[in-house]
């Protein structure tokens, strides 16, 4: 009989260790930790211009002259959340002629790109300004003329 | 020989309805001159084709301008025997019937005014035609188009008559002219007491199938004459029976033999001579020609297109009789392509004969190119930004600093694989020069490759606003 309560006694015990690690099993499985993506960097300024003076667009236009022999691209983000890139993609009539890859800085960051312009390169023109994650944030439209 | 024999359907159709043209030719204008020319027109035919093969031009020119007049002259001399056979027959029997005549005849009625007549000793001449017209042979006489009955025909020959003299035409039952006069045979043989009206029975009997009864003014007796055939008649019932047989009725199962017969061979001859011209058109000297054929593309699928092919149209070499190919305009050949099995992409596709549709009696030698490359494409709409295409040269003191197009954007029409590559739409070009102040300016948008087309037709231009100000920094303008 003692033998018979000692056995049903280890029973009990291994039943009560076994059902308590059930939900211990359950609290071990792995929960997804959302992961941080942070805030892509806001534009508030994209110009096409003709000249970049104390980090500041001068002329911004549509239309430039081939005699000017360079245009900029000027955009500035604020805020800058963190480290992060940008690219100045210049298209000369649907082909991509140039992507410029541009390191913004928080908490704001004001950068641009600029093209040499050559006798061939008069003709319609736009520059797509996309984010890390290849996402367009704006196309500018311009013109190279005589 | 497997070339020989591989007719086709409608060639096979082609020779049945003209020999059926032909037999019934032969069967309504049997037996009148109409037929005998026509035939010899085409005897003079065909001696103009032999002519032309052995290069007897002049010869063959001369059977051709005979023929012509053939023809004038059948009109003309005979439009008494072809308006008859033309009028007197329903549609029905123009198209389908086997005419035979004289089968209402009163039978009755013409032998015992023949014997009336007889016993009187009044002479009488009296006509049944058969089937060969005599319009041509007889010289007209008075049209009568009287019911015939007994006292009608005795009336007609009795002595006071004006018209007792000629000849009584009875078709069917009806006395259709009198006082007609009848060709006199020109015959040596015959007995001395056959008078002119016998005469002129025999005569008529030499060059149709009609039936002639003369009745002897001096004696009184009465002959029959059929097909050169001379009966002196003793007995009413011998007189009731021929007329009865030329009437059409009792006939004998080997009378109706021997017209089966004889229908049959005239079919068998028409086949023979048809099928023979089909061949000599068709199968005769072969010549070869060459046709530069435009191809089509034929498409199951509506949204398939084919942008682009490496040939346009084939070089077919086609041979046949030289009728056809000189026959045989551009616009009745064929070249069909069917795109149902190709892929987006570019395809090589066969040019097969299969896909070449020539006339029957044409067949193709060549082709060429046999293989054409085809680039198909499935169409797709994208919506494309409007971008202008300035052009020329602003003025150095002025600065474009804006420009708004309306729409901004338009939906365009093209293959995938066009559309693909195309992310702006630009405007035909607009010029910068004359530009002093802001404005607006209506432009044309080009749709190119010309693949591609705006979804409404409508929005083929936009609306550009522009804004332009004085120059604050002249100087960057480098000039």
């Amino acid at each position: 009989m003692k033998v018979f309560f000692g056995i049903s006694r280890i029973f009990w015990v291994c039943l009560m260790i076994t059902t308590a690690g059930i939900p211990r099993a359950w609290a071990q499985d792995p929960v997804p930790e959302m992961e941080s993506v942070p805030d892509p960097p806001v534009l508030v300024q994209a110009q096409m211009c003709e000249a970049i003076e104390k980090f500041m667009p001068v002329n911004s236009a549509v239309v430039f002259s081939i005699s000017l022999g360079r245009v900029y691209c000027f955009t500035a983000f604020d805020p800058v959340y963190e480290e992060s890139v940008v690219y100045h993609r210049w298209y000369r009539q649907d082909r991509l002629v140039s992507n410029a890859r541009l390191v913004l800085n928080p908490p704001k960051w004001a950068s641009f790109s600029s093209m040499q312009l050559r006798p061939a390169d008069k003709g319609p023109w736009r520059v797509e300004i996309v984010d890390s994650r290849e996402s367009l944030i704006k196309t500018l439209r311009f013109s190279i003329s005589d | 020989m497997t070339q020989f024999f591989a007719i086709g359907w409608q060639n096979i159709l082609d020779i049945v309805l003209n020999t059926y043209i032909l037999f019934r030719l032969y069967v309504l204008f049997r037996g009148t001159n109409v037929l005998r020319v026509l035939l010899a027109m085409g005897v003079l035919l065909v001696f103009r084709q032999v002519a032309f093969s052995m290069g007897l031009i002049i010869t063959s020119w001369v059977m051709q301008g005979v023929i012509a007049v053939a023809a004038l002259v059948i009109i003309v001399v005979f439009r008494n025997e072809i308006s008859s056979v033309l009028k007197t027959r329903d549609l029905k029997s123009f198209l389908w019937g086997i005419p035979r005549q004289q089968l209402k005849t009163p039978v009755g009625i013409i032998v015992e005014s023949v014997y009336e007549l007889a016993r009187k000793k009044v002479g009488a001449l009296m006509v049944l035609p058969l089937s060969k017209g005599m319009e041509s042979i007889v010289q007209e006489g008075v049209s009568w188009q009287g019911k015939l009955s007994k006292e009608m025909l005795i009336s007609i020959f009795w002595p006071d008559n004006p018209v007792h003299d000629g000849a009584a035409v009875i078709q069917g039952d009806r006395i259709t002219d009198v006082g007609v006069i009848l060709p006199l045979s020109k015959r040596t043989d015959l007995p001395s007491r056959f008078g002119t009206r016998h005469r002129a029975a025999i005569g008529l009997a030499e060059q149709t199938d009609a039936l002639i009864i003369v009745v002897s003014e001096e004696r009184g007796t009465i002959t029959l004459v059929r097909n050169r055939q001379i009966y002196d008649i003793n007995d009413s019932s011998v007189l009731e029976k021929l007329l009865i047989q030329h009437a059409g009725g009792n006939i004998t199962t080997g009378d109706i033999k021997k017209r089966t017969r004889d229908l049959a061979i005239a079919a068998a001859v028409c086949l023979v001579c048809v099928t023979g011209l089909w061949f000599s058109v068709s199968k005769g000297v072969e010549t070869i020609a060459t046709y530069d054929v435009p191809i089509e593309f034929v498409k199951s699928d509506q949204n398939m297109e084919v942008l682009s092919s490496s040939a346009s149209s084939v070089r077919l070499l086609v041979s046949g009789s030289r009728p056809l190919i000189r026959a045989l305009s551009p616009n009745r050949i064929n070249v069909k392509l069917n795109i149902a099995n190709t892929i987006p992409g570019k395809n090589s596709l066969s040019v097969g004969q299969s896909a070449v549709s020539l006339p029957p009696g044409i067949s193709v030698k060549s082709i060429e190119p046999s293989m054409v490359d085809v680039l198909v494409d499935v169409p797709l709409k994208k919506e494309v930004p409007v971008q202008v295409f300035w052009v020329g040269r602003l003025s150095p003191e002025l600065i474009m600093t804006r420009v708004k197009v309306s729409p901004e954007k338009i939906v365009v029409v093209g293959p995938s694989q066009v559309l693909e590559d195309i992310d702006t739409l630009f405007t035909k070009p607009v010029s910068l020069d004359g530009i002093s102040e802001s404005g607006k300016i209506t432009a044309g948008i080009a749709f190119t490759p010309s693949s591609i087309r705006p979804e409404d037709q409508k929005k083929s231009e936009i609306q550009l606003e522009y804004t332009v100000q004085k120059r604050e920094k002249y100087r960057l303008l480098k000039q």
